[in-house]
This record gives structure tokens, C-alpha cells and sequence, in this order.
């Protein structure tokens, strides 16, 4: 399968981009939210803006799971980090992610036995490892990642490895998305649609958008040239007075999504009635937790979670960054008291924010811009 | 990689575990009794994988990982005999 190759030629880029000329309207200003953090990631690595028209603008969205999570949620996981004889697992990013009161880096040096791990299988590994003590994954991500977390939850009940618990963080993409597009203060035009979240939801789920909110879709993939003919799709669509879903990611996303995860996704968790979003407050139905069935092996059961609410700091904008209000560098502290080596927001501590993403490759070309 | 160290980092090629972004691997060898893979990635490195999403996979195979499990498989339509899928091009794709 090729995922990669041809999806990073030049020549076709540059054939796009000159396509998405000759296709926008004089005149007209297009605001276009890319949902996923990884399509953030890829617009600023590879300088997928610069090859646009300059009325054609990309708003950031929502979709890195790591900026999205509220600080009291990490304190909660650093509570339970802290309880005598835990393990406690944890993807990378997670690591840096500011609670009221530090880090779980921060934890782990003040003894706690913090540990990351690449995957949910490497934390029941160390489960398997570690009878003797207990061992809780600090489980994140959207649809792409919930399957991972439920198909290991099967293992452990299946091995009966009890030793092993999972806080669930997982979120779900449509119920953010609506409450975007219910927002007065946002003016989308179309919307890239997350690539590999519809490799395991299909395309069904985002026929919302079109069909309530008259915007169209396009489902892209992760290279320039599949963000370069995503925005072409979508700014086609728009002249010629069409909405509707588009699947530009065929060669991965089938329509039907993955029937085996979703029939997992819907064993092992089950939805809470809502959870908090950074920057978007509490959202309906927008998150997981472990279902009845798997209760043995939900962390929030076996320890008390204090279930600590924290504002954000003051200082920072990531509410407005992830609703696509204002742009990375219009943030009060960013650059200055923000950075990925002291963030004060999550957009600045995933590589998927949109704020790491501009810091680390956009802000050199802005900074020509403006000279 | 040390525990220690955060994943990441500024020249990091994005986030493998908990954003939206996934890897291509290549199946080694199949466990079909426990539904595991070991994949290599195009340096050789190679990781366990979780196939049951995706089953059956034989070596060769090439596969989009994401956080340990692999979510997508390459269509049947554009393998080869299974002869050719260790090495070589893969089929002509237009974007």
C-alpha cells in the first residue's frame, strides 16, 4: 500500500495548488478547519499553506486528543500515579501535560513510578511483569486509538492478568464538531475530515455536517499532495454549489469504517452522559469510559479519583486556538512564556497541537512574512 | 528510548501513540493463535502488533499501526502474489 511515496511529489503539488488557484473566487474568503491534529502537524511541517491563495485559510480544530484534555483530568491521573505499589502507564505526550500542580514527569521525580509506553499492549506487558504490583494505563485518544485500548482490556480479562486498570480518556470526534459548528463565533466553509478516525468510523458519521450545517467534507489523508487535493475537493464543492461528504483517503478509509473495532469499541466501553473539553467546556456524550462488562478493569472504579475540576491559566488561549478564534501566534504567551520546553497550554505540548506545530515549523516563515 | 525520555520532541515526525496519525509496517511474522504480528517499519526497526482487527495478515503484508494495532490493511486488489510482497515497489497509486 502506498501511504507515502507519490503523496510527497512536487510536481503534483505544485499542479494542485496551481488547480486551487483557478478554483477560488476573487474576492471571497474561505475558512477551511482541518478537525485533526495530525493535519496540522503536515500543513506547518511541510509548508502546505504557503501554497495556497492567500483567501483560502485553514483554521485549526480540535483533534489532538493531548490538548484537548482538561488539567484536572491529569491531576486525577497523577492522584492515582501517586497511590502506594501503582505502575503507572502512559503515552509520551502525556508526560509533559501541565495539571494544577505539575506533571506526571513532575511525579516521577518526586517517586512515583511513571512509566511510557508505546502502546496498551507494552503496558499489560508490564502488568504480565509486575504481579506483585498494580499497573493502570492512562488511556487517550480518539476513535483511531480506542481500539487499541479495547482490544488489550479483552487480552487482560481474557488472560484474568487483574493487576491491570485503565483510566479512560478516550474521546469521540462528532459531538465536538457539532458543538463547532453551534458555536456564533466560528465561520467555517468546509471541514478536512480526520483520516485515520474514519478508518475506524467510515465516512457515515460525518454526513452530519453537510446534511445540518451545509458544509462539505472531505476526508483527507496525511501527505501534502492528499491536503492539497482535500482543499481543492472541498473549494470544488463550493463553487459548484455541491455539499456532501468526499472520501479523498480511499486508499485507507472505507466507507463502512472497521466493522471489528467498532463491535470491540462498543463491548468494552460504553459512552459517558459528558465530559469536559479544554477550551470547549462540558460536551454531551463526547467521551468513553470501560463498560459494565469490564469494570474489573477500570481504574476510576478501583481508586478513588478525586475528580478535581481546574480552570485554565489565564494566560493562555488554547480555548480559542482549538476553536479556530484566533491563530497560534495571536496568543498572548506564545513564544514567550509558552514554548514545548515550558508549555503552558497542551496546544504547545503535543507535536499534534497546532501551537507546537507553528512553533516548530511555521513561525520561521511568518517571521520572513513579516520582515 | 529511555523511559525518561518524553516522546515528544520538536524533530519528532509527529505522534505516533495518541494523535491521529498512524505508521506503515510490514508483517515479518504472524502469531495467529495470540492475533500478534511482529512489523518492521522501512529501517528495520520491528515492534509486536496487534492483527486482530485487520486478520488474516500474512508476512508481507504491509499495514497502517497505530498505537500498537494495526487499523488498516492494504487491499487485496492491490497486492501481488504473495511471492512478491517482501520486496519491491508496491502498485502504482494516483493520487
Amino acid at each position: 500500500m502506498k501511504f507515502v511515496d507519490e503523496f510527497r511529489d512536487a510536481e503534483l503539488g505544485g499542479a494542485l495548488a496551481r488547480e486551487i488557484l483557478s478554483t477560488v473566487e476573487p474576492g471571497r474568503h474561505y475558512k477551511i478547519m482541518e478537525v485533526c491534529g495530525g493535519h496540522t502537524h503536515s500543513i506547518y511541517k511541510y509548508g502546505v499553506d504557503d501554497l495556497l491563495p492567500a483567501n483560502v485559510e485553514l483554521v485549526h480544530g480540535p483533534g489532538c486528543p493531548v490538548c484537548v484534555i482538561p488539567m484536572g483530568r491529569v491531576d486525577d491521573g497523577i492522584a492515582i500515579a501517586h497511590e502506594p505499589g501503582v505502575i503507572f502507564t502512559c503515552f509520551g505526550d502525556m508526560l509533559r501535560v501541565p495539571g494544577a500542580d505539575g506533571t506526571l514527569m513532575d511525579a516521577k521525580a518526586q517517586g512515583a513510578d511513571v512509566r511510557m509506553v508505546y502502546s496498551p499492549l507494552d503496558a499489560l506487558r508490564i502488568a504480565r511483569e509486575n504481579p506483585g504490583r498494580e499497573v493502570v494505563f492512562f488511556a487517550i485518544g480518539f476513535e483511531t486509538t480506542a481500539p487499541s485500548t479495547a482490544l488489550t482490556l479483552k487480552r487482560a480479562k481474557a488472560e484474568g492478568i487483574a493487576n491491570f486498570t485503565c483510566m479512560c480518556n478516550h474521546v469521540t470526534i462528532v459531538p465536538p464538531l457539532r458543538a463547532l459548528l453551534d458555536s456564533p463565533d466560528l465561520r467555517l466553509d468546509g471541514f478536512i475530515g480526520p483520516g485515520h478516525v474514519a478508518t475506524i468510523v467510515g465516512a457515515r458519521p460525518f454526513q452530519f455536517i453537510p446534511a445540518d450545517y451545509g458544509r462539505p467534507v472531505v476526508i483527507s489523508g496525511f501527505e501534502p499532495v492528499d491536503l492539497l487535493q482535500s482543499v481543492q475537493m472541498i473549494l470544488r464543492q463550493l463553487r459548484e454549489s455541491r455539499c456532501e461528504v468526499e472520501n479523498q483517503y480511499s486508499r485507507v478509509v472505507p466507507h463502512e469504517g472497521n466493522v471489528r473495532a467498532l463491535e470491540v469499541m462498543a463491548e468494552v466501553f460504553a459512552l459517558r452522559p459528558h465530559f469536559e473539553w479544554r477550551g470547549l467546556g462540558f460536551i454531551s456524550q463526547s467521551a468513553l469510559r470501560v463498560s459494565d462488562a469490564y469494570a474489573d478493569f477500570d481504574a476510576e472504579v478501583r481508586y478513588s479519583v478525586p475528580g478535581v475540576r481546574v480552570a485554565d491559566p489565564k494566560a493562555c488561549q488554547c480555548g480559542e486556538v482549538l476553536k479556530g478564534v484566533i491563530k497560534p501566534w495571536e496568543c498572548k504567551v506564545f513564544g514567550s512564556a509558552c514554548t514545548p520546553e515550558h508549555a503552558i497550554g497542551t496546544c504547545m505540548v503535543s507535536p499534534e497541537g497546532a501551537c507546537a506545530a507553528y512553533y516548530n515549523y511555521g513561525r520561521f516563515a511568518r517571521e520572513r512574512e513579516v520582515v | 528510548m529511555s523511559e525518561a525520555l518524553p516522546a515528544c520532541i520538536a524533530d519528532f515526525d509527529g505522534c505516533i501513540t495518541c494523535g491521529d496519525h498512524a505508521v506503515e509496517l510490514r508483517v515479518v511474522s504472524v502469531d495467529e493463535a495470540r492475533g500478534l504480528a511482529v512489523c518492521a517499519d522501512q529501517f528495520g526497526a520491528s515492534i509486536e502488533v496487534d492483527v486482530l482487527l485487520v486478520a488474516p495478515v500474512d508476512p508481507g503484508d504491509r499495514l497502517l499501526v497505530h498505537a500498537g494495532t494495526a487499523i488498516a490493511r492494504e487491499p487485496a486488489e492491490r497486492r501481488g502474489p504473495a511471492s512478491d510482497r517482501g520486496a519491491g515497489p508496491p502498485a502504482e497509486v494516483t493520487p
